[in-house]
């Protein structure tokens, strides 16, 4: 038995009573006499982050506490847009583990920053076999890619990453990730596991290809300068009808509901970037890298796109989780990264995608998940070699066994 | 001649060549023509299929906004129905504020939320909530509501919603917008029909394009709000008369109990100075009777006649107040509790029988005729049978004495509801109305002609009323003035 989980939910406006009452639920659930090692903390906005924290940690003592604010907590009873969700972890001593996190990742360069956070985490873990990392990210960090390009280079690049950046409430100003006792912005923490740990994942976004392929021309880093050699703006202004005003006037709906879609050579799919600015020159400012003479197309997604992806990522992630044992294991909880742009996309039909997740992983079976601005995950196509990338609008389902 | 022969045959070689060469190329380039046209095709339709692209996107963007704000809508009116349920059960004023949360406001698609009341007494706005504001911005708020109360009080006083839409920039919206940090919003008066009135407010970031459909909602909402004011005021109105009516029943219990307490001491006073009095009489009244009987048996010598006749009479008077003062005194001791009833089982149609006997002589010397109906089934009662005796030679002797002759005295018995009832009837001359009421007081006597011919104490019916009482049972009177009465009793039965 490598880790079992007890998961916690509480709806209460005051925060320390919504601490207490999630902890005990997690702590009821994990079983009493099971001690926990690490707790997965996700919570809404309007909630005294410090207080959460700290109220944590004087319940259950020197735990590693791991986690970030959201737009909303997933969980077995639902999607709620105010609550605490913790998830408790026990982990026996045949499953090694090591967290970490790094702070003032703008002042450090996020490529510096990851890789002091990389060397930090392994620091921790000493010369056991790493099988998989989990990484909490705020979510307004401009070259998020960086910071996992910065990870890669200390923990290797097939290395299997799975990350969410954190959020706020759709106000794109302030998010925060939990550390132990601390609440940072500008920050990010991380989970590394080796030895005894079966997992699988699976990662799906749904969004289908649209219009006539084209290339990008001029690049640098996020920013998209031209899009067959004239300004990248001017695609969404043809295809729209609009100007660049009125462009920017809709650059939230468009930008999630209309990304550049990266060609990637024997993927099924194509990776996502969600576009977070336009610049004065008519550049399209992107939430990840986007390499130049990437053959790009414009992507649109739907709700039953939607649907059927998450079922793919899920059964992705239990096919993953087979793969690595004899018989189908046992599953002792799951973790869902779900992009907000699937939830504004889904809109009342959001919950459809946790009971997809749900039927999948069978009753019983701790869920806990947040609303991303951004996932990270492995691309799984032999030409990529598990190389973790930065993605939008996908789900991602880690899956942790027997 | 062979060289010519070969340059014949090589120029012919080259010629074939040639013009295989020149099919070659021409087939080439036909195929060549055919690729282009092909691309050519092929990137029409790309780019047909890029039109096609854009057609959709701007469909599916146009798709997109309807069902956002389709569901919009719905989220709203879900919000507005969990929100108006919550609020239509409180009952407490300050409490119907409270039910408005966070989540209604998200539902609804706003951000931020504030109430206030204007306090007629404090001659200010009194906050009732404030949702999405930090401290020192409520203060702002209410510092400006405090400068301008004309503009406030009007928004009251017109009943009018106002709103971002229906506000010019040249009105106040942009002032609006800043003191209530909100670029949309809409402000709708909250009017209770009683007490004190005021407004919401519901406000977002410039991100939320307000609709007419979402002043709608809000005036909706401050209607309800209105409306479960009144109810709560209502209520409270309604509770405050409540307990100020219990107060009062609770102050006149404890006056009543008092006044019943003073009448009882007074009753026990009066009872014990009866009691004593009759005792201090008594005994001088047995001496007069004792000499007056020494005198009348002229055991100290032969009287003369007038003088004889004067103790007879002495003698007389002596037994009736004897009777007066064991009456009193059997009154006094019952009140006091003193006098116990040894209740046993006892058949009524025996009792009325032997009783019937003492009592016949003398409706046989009136002429008058004693019916008693008491059926078989009558069940046992539980009496003294010497103190029910006294209640039915009281009741009878009464009767006897005002029935005229040729009259008739009726005994009936009948069973109710585990008691047994005695009615006493008589074809006498009745009483008026108002003796009935006071017919079983002390000393009362009805004024009447047989009354101012014959002697009585007004003490027999009290002492019948006290040992009725005394048995759990009830007595009262029914009568017809110059056609008789009906004295009626209650025993309790045994089932």
């Amino acid at each position: 038995m490598s880790i079992k989980a007890g998961l916690g939910i509480s709806t209460d406006k005051d925060s320390i009573k919504a601490v207490k009452e999630a902890v005990l639920q997690a702590k009821q659930n994990l079983g009493d006499n099971v001690p926990p090692n690490v707790a997965i903390v996700f919570s809404s906005m309007e909630f005294a982050h410090l207080t959460m924290v700290k109220t944590i940690s004087s319940m259950l003592g020197p735990i590693d506490v791991l986690g970030c604010s959201t737009a909303a907590v997933i969980c077995n009873a639902g999607i709620f847009r105010h609550a605490i969700g913790i998830m408790l972890l026990s982990i026996t001593s045949d499953t090694y583990y090591a967290t970490g996190n790094i702070t003032d990742i703008k002042y450090k360069t996020a490529m510096k920053a990851g890789e002091e956070f990389g060397e930090k985490l392994l620091a921790g873990f000493k010369s056991a076999r790493r099988d998989l990392g989990i990484v909490f990210s705020d979510g307004m960090i401009d070259k998020n890619s960086n910071l996992i390009y910065g990870i890669q280079e200390r923990l290797g690049s097939s290395f299997p990453l799975v990350g969410a950046l954190a959020m706020d409430n759709l106000r794109y100003s302030k998010t925060f990730v939990y550390y132990n006792q601390t609440v940072e912005s500008d920050a990010a923490c991380g989970l590394i596991m080796g030895g005894n740990v079966n997992f699988g994942l699976g990662i799906k976004h749904g969004w289908k290809p649209l219009g006539k392929p084209r290339f990008i021309t001029r690049a640098s880093g996020n920013i998209a300068y031209e899009i067959d050699d004239i300004p990248a703006a001017t695609v969404y202004e043809d295809y729209l009808d609009c100007n660049l005003k009125e462009l920017r006037l809709e650059l939230r709906r468009i930008g999630t509901f209309y990304p550049i879609g990266i060609y990637l050579p024997g993927e099924e799919e194509y990776l996502l970037r969600n576009i977070t600015d336009i610049g004065e020159d008519g550049s399209l400012i992107l939430q990840g890298n986007i390499p130049e003479n990437s053959q790009i197309r414009l992507m649109i997604g739907t709700k039953e796109t939607c649907f059927t992806a998450a079922e793919q990522a899920v059964n992705e992630a239990k096919s993953d989780l087979t793969a690595n044992s004899a018989f189908f294991p046992k599953i002792n909880f799951a973790l869902v990264f779900d992009s907000i742009s699937r939830y504004m996309l889904l809109g009342r039909d959001a919950e459809k995608e946790l009971d997809a997740v749900k039927k999948a992983v069978g009753p019983g079976v701790p869920v806990i998940g947040l609303y991303t601005y951004g996932e990270q995950g492995p691309l799984k196509s032999i030409d990529y070699h598990g190389k973790v990338y930065l993605h939008n609008q996908t789900i991602s389902v880690l899956l942790v066994g027997e | 001649m062979d060289s010519e022969i070969l340059v014949n045959i090589l120029w012919l070689a080259f010629a074939s060549a040639a013009l295989s060469l020149l099919i070659v190329f021409l087939k080439k380039n036909e195929k060549i023509k055919y690729l282009q046209s092909a691309v050519d095709t092929l990137q029409k339709t790309l780019e047909e299929m890029d039109e096609q692209a854009k057609l959709i996107v701007r469909t599916d963007i146009a798709l997109n906004k309807t069902q956002e704000e389709l569901d919009k809508k719905l989220t709203g009116l879900y919000a507005l129905q969990r929100l108006s349920r919550a609020i239509s059960t409180t009952l407490e004023e300050k409490h119907i504020f409270r039910k408005i949360e966070i989540s209604h406001l998200e539902d609804l698609g706003f951000e931020k939320c504030c109430a206030f009341l204007w306090n007629t007494d404090a001659n200010e706005f009194i906050s009732y909530l404030h949702i999405g504001y930090m401290e020192e911005e409520t203060e702002y708020i209410k510092a400006d509501l405090a400068e301008k109360r004309g503009f406030y009080l009007d928004i009251i006083d017109r009943e009018k919603t106002i709103s971002s839409i229906s506000l010019q920039k040249e009105m106040g919206r942009l002032e609006m917008s800043k003191v209530f940090r909100a670029n949309s919003f809409v402000i709708s008066p909250i009017m209770p029909k009683e007490g004190d009135k005021g407004f919401i407010f519901f406000g977002a970031g410039a991100d939320m394009p307000l609709t007419e459909g979402d002043e709608e909602f809000i005036i909706l909402l401050a209607n309800q709000v209105s409306q479960a004011l009144d109810n709560a005021r209502l209520f409270e109105h309604t509770w405050m008369a409540q307990q100020s009516l219990e107060r009062k029943v609770e102050e006149r219990t404890q006056e009543l109990s008092l006044a019943l307490e003073e009448v009882r001491s007074i009753s026990k006073r009066k009872t014990d100075f009866i009691s004593a009095v009759s005792h201090e009489l008594r005994t001088p009244l047995t001496s007069i009777k004792g000499y007056a009987a020494i005198l009348i048996e002229e055991k100290l010598g032969a009287l003369p006649p007038a003088v004889k006749e004067r103790l007879e009479k002495i003698n007389r008077h002596s037994d009736e107040l004897v009777r007066m003062v064991n009456d009193l005194l059997d009154i006094s001791r019952i009140e006091a509790g003193k006098t116990a009833m040894k209740l046993v089982p006892q058949d009524i149609r025996e009792m009325t029988a032997s009783v019937a006997d003492l009592i016949n002589i003398q409706c046989k010397n009136k002429e008058v005729e004693l019916i008693t109906e008491i059926p078989e089934s009558l069940p046992q009662v539980m009496a003294d049978r010497s103190q029910i005796e006294r209640v039915f030679i009281n009741l009878l002797g009464n009767a006897v004495k005002f029935t005229p002759q040729q009259g008739r005295i009726t005994i009936r018995a009948s069973q109710e509801q585990g008691r047994v009832k005695i009615d006493i009837s008589d074809s006498g001359i009745g009483m008026p109305p108002e003796a009935l009421e006071r017919i079983f007081e002390e000393f009362y006597r009805v004024d009447n002609k047989i009354n101012q011919h014959v002697k009585g104490t007004g003490l027999g019916l009290p002492l019948v009323k006290h040992i009725i009482e005394a048995h759990q049972g009830r007595i009262w009177v029914t009568s017809i003035q110059g056609k008789g009465s009906t004295f009626s009793f209650t025993l309790p039965s045994i089932n």
